[in-house]
């Protein structure tokens, strides 16, 4: 299908180079993304921006892929074909696997030439989340970090108080269980476990913890920080009033209203909000932690990384990758989805999104942790997306209750082991 | 047509002039006739099979540049992986549920539809509908009707008192829940084959039957109806296993082979290994494994089954 686009775009581009009056030299760039469903009209505003500013450059979409996954796939295999697009977005968690085999470029040097990125909006902080080993995979492009989301109506219901959220995960596990004894079906809390290791990872992050030790060869998050982690979800389910969702059941029962407090990413905002629409009073609140002080939260989101080699392209990608994750991408990105700003510039100009969050105070949560962010844990090796299963796998142990917590993290733990390099 | 042919070759005495040249066997036209679909076949089933077969003897990993030759490993990793025995086990659950459930309910309904003249074109379509629905698109509405909490399926169960099961979130109840929507999605396919084959059946014979004094419908059903479908039967069977050891899209769009891969089932595993875990290798070998698997499984049914069976 791609293929096939491409072609026709190939062909008329040829076309329109051989009958055109000027013979301009023009940069078509193929751009691939994900999820369309949240990218789709962010993505097309941006490329016509950029194309208005840009007229020696044409941004042509390939086919975008449902998922990460999905697109890390596309990537793998069409590298080192002639139908690799030229510029991609990439997972965080993802960026790790392309790097390590060499397919997107270090943009190191770009970064080099460039002279003082921080003018640009990049601080160092945001560069630092893309970057692998003195290697710049990327630029951030939407980052996220995990929140409360609230059932106001279900927490006054049960005698809590929107106003003044649980700020412990001992508050929001009694405000949980008193929600969860009202009755009617009703559920404490949904916390989005199931699919990859990022929300466990907020918890090991919000208590200090670490996943490996420094030189990765180590697992260290069966250390307190992840023991405490693996007590609190089962915690969750135990008194908390959690059931054992799959992943769409949960979102599905928050927005009908069956829910109390959900956990997840800030991305997923927007969405929640059109979901939820007038069922009941929305809100957000900061994630607990169960280190306040030190506590850490994982990024969320996707990069976007050059794969071409050609250099006339590259120059051109490089222009399209900055504007992208620049002040104006983050000002279309950040509405259109509930992602946080990745650039520091647009969240504090007017002329771009300075005065979007006094109008809009649910997407403050996300924005007021942004200085706990580090970067989302990508393991080494091969088996890297293993790993993450395991743990996914290892948690639903405790939330249907068949091992207890601390089984459950030693499994976790020795399974993680073999699955690492042994250098 | 094929009896008046004969019957003119056996007929004697004719003139030898009026004899036309006898037939040779066409041995040259064979080949160029059925080389463009042998050509196909090459290309598109022969020969990718040999590669995912030489890849399995390989350590590829989706994306790397360079690959090692690592003899049977792969398989030897199998042997001891019980993430895969409990794949193989899941499937092996999930077809013992879905195969004699929807052959019999597709044959109960096929019959019931051919006893009644009234409305068979209305519920032959009904119950034809899940077969052409899109099924990932169905498996979200299945979602929702077996939601713990805001399904239908459990609050009535609520109602009459009864706890609601978490239908697809517990991995007591997940496989069969699964089988459950496997069993509704091919049983409208199942009865339209019996169908098909209980048109075929001669009414004679039923009247033959009749006359030998089977007068219940229980005995023309035994001694007529379920002998003369041997052979729609033997397909339906067939088929429906195969169908059911595929089953990928309804656990890839609500389980994603949860909770603690309690509906991980073999495709699901293939994909996961292949494409989520890139290690290409592997995912060959596992399909190595599945395709001897079937065909090992298809050939002894046919043993069994064919012996049995009377073609009319």
């Amino acid at each position: 299908m791609s293929r096939i686009r491409n072609a026709a775009a190939a062909l008329a581009l040829a076309m329109a180079a051989l009958c055109g009056p000027q013979a301009r030299a023009e940069t078509t760039l193929t751009v691939h993304y994900p999820m369309p469903g949240f990218f789709k009209a962010v993505m097309d505003t941006v490329a016509a921006k950029f194309m208005a500013e840009n007229p020696d450059v044409k941004i042509a979409f390939a086919t975008p892929s449902p998922t990460y996954e999905d697109g890390l796939q596309l990537i793998l295999r069409e590298a080192g074909t002639a139908d690799l697009p030229d510029v991609s977005f990439v997972g965080l968690n993802r960026l790790r696997i392309l790097s390590e085999r060499n397919i997107v470029a270090d943009l190191q040097p770009l970064i080099a030439q460039e002279g003082d990125m921080e003018k640009l909006g990049f601080t160092d902080h945001i560069l630092s989340l893309a970057r692998w080993g003195g290697r710049q995979a990327g630029l951030a492009f939407a980052t996220s970090n995990p929140i409360m989301y609230m059932n106001a109506d279900l927490v006054r219901k049960a005698g809590g108080d929107p106003d003044h959220p649980p700020k412990t995960w001992d508050e929001v596990i009694a405000l949980g269980g008193r929600i969860k004894a009202l009755g009617d079906g009703d559920a404490g809390i949904d916390f989005r476990w199931q699919g990859d290791d990022w929300m466990f990872s907020a918890l090991l992050f919000g208590d200090g913890g670490t996943m490996l030790s420094p030189d990765e060869k180590t697992v260290t998050f069966d250390g307190p920080a992840g023991q405490a982690a693996f007590a609190l979800v089962g915690r969750m389910v135990k008194e908390g009033g959690m059931p054992a969702f799959t992943k769409p059941a949960g979102e599905q029962a928050f927005v009908a209203g069956k829910v109390g407090l959900e956990f997840q990413t800030t991305g997923a905002l927007r969405n929640t909000i059109d979901n939820v629409g007038r069922k009941f009073e929305l809100r957000t609140a900061p994630i607990p932690l169960l280190d306040p002080k030190d506590g850490r939260l994982p990024t969320g989101g996707n990069a976007v990384v050059i794969l071409t080699k050609d250099p006339a392209k590259r120059d051109a990608a490089w222009r399209f990758a900055k504007f992208a994750a620049g002040p104006y991408g983050a000002s279309v990105v950040v509405p259109g989805t509930g992602y946080v700003p990745n650039n520091a510039l647009a969240a504090t100009s007017p002329q771009y999104l300075g005065d979007f969050y006094a109008t809009h105070p649910l997407y403050r949560a996300g924005l007021d942790q942004m200085d706990r962010m580090i970067p989302w844990y990508s393991f080494p090796g091969a088996n890297s997306v293993r790993v993450t299963q395991a743990i996914v796998d290892n948690l639903s142990r405790v939330v249907e209750g068949t091992a207890t917590p601390d089984a459950a993290v030693k499994d976790t733990a020795a399974e993680v082991q073999k699955l690492l390099p042994r250098r | 047509m094929a009896e008046a042919l004969r019957s003119a070759a056996r007929a004697p005495g004719r003139p030898s002039g009026a004899r036309r040249p006898a037939p040779r066997p066409a041995a040259g036209g064979a080949l160029p006739l059925s080389a463009p679909a042998l050509v196909l076949l090459l290309l598109f089933v022969i020969l990718p099979t040999l590669a995912v077969f030489g890849l399995s003897l390989t350590d590829y990993q989706l994306g790397d540049d360079a690959l090692v030759f690592v003899g049977l490993d792969n398989y030897r990793d199998l042997l001891g992986d019980a993430g895969f025995r409990g794949s193989l086990r899941n499937t092996m659950v999930y077809a013992a549920l879905v195969t004699p459930a929807s052959v019999l309910i597709g044959l109960g309904l096929a019959l019931l539809i051919e006893a009644e003249t009234r409305g068979r074109a209305l519920f032959r379509t009904l119950f034809f509908l899940p077969v052409v629905s899109l099924i990932v698109a169905m498996a979200t509405v299945w979602q929702y009707l077996l939601h713990p909490t805001i399904g239908p399926v459990d609050q009535l169960l609520r109602l009459v008192g009864l706890p609601g099961p978490n239908w697809l979130g517990s991995s007591d109840t997940v496989l069969a829940s699964l089988a459950l929507i496997g069993v509704w999605q091919s049983v409208g396919y199942n009865m339209v084959l019996f169908l098909a084959g209980l048109t075929a059946i001669p009414r004679d014979l039923y009247a033959a039957a009749a006359v030998d004094g089977a007068a219940s419908g229980w005995q023309r059903f035994r001694l007529v109806t379920w002998p003369m479908l041997g052979p729609t039967t033997l397909f339906v069977v067939t088929i429906s296993i195969i169908n059911a050891v595929k089953v990928f899209e309804t656990v890839q769009t609500l389980t994603e082979g949860g909770p603690n891969r309690a509906s991980e089932v073999l495709l699901f595993t293939i994909y996961r290994e292949g494409f989520v875990y890139l290690r290409v290798g592997a995912a060959s070998a596992m399909t190595v494994v599945f395709l001897l698997l079937l065909v090992g499984l298809m050939l002894l049914q046919y043993r069994i089954q064919d012996r049995r069976t009377h073609y009319a």
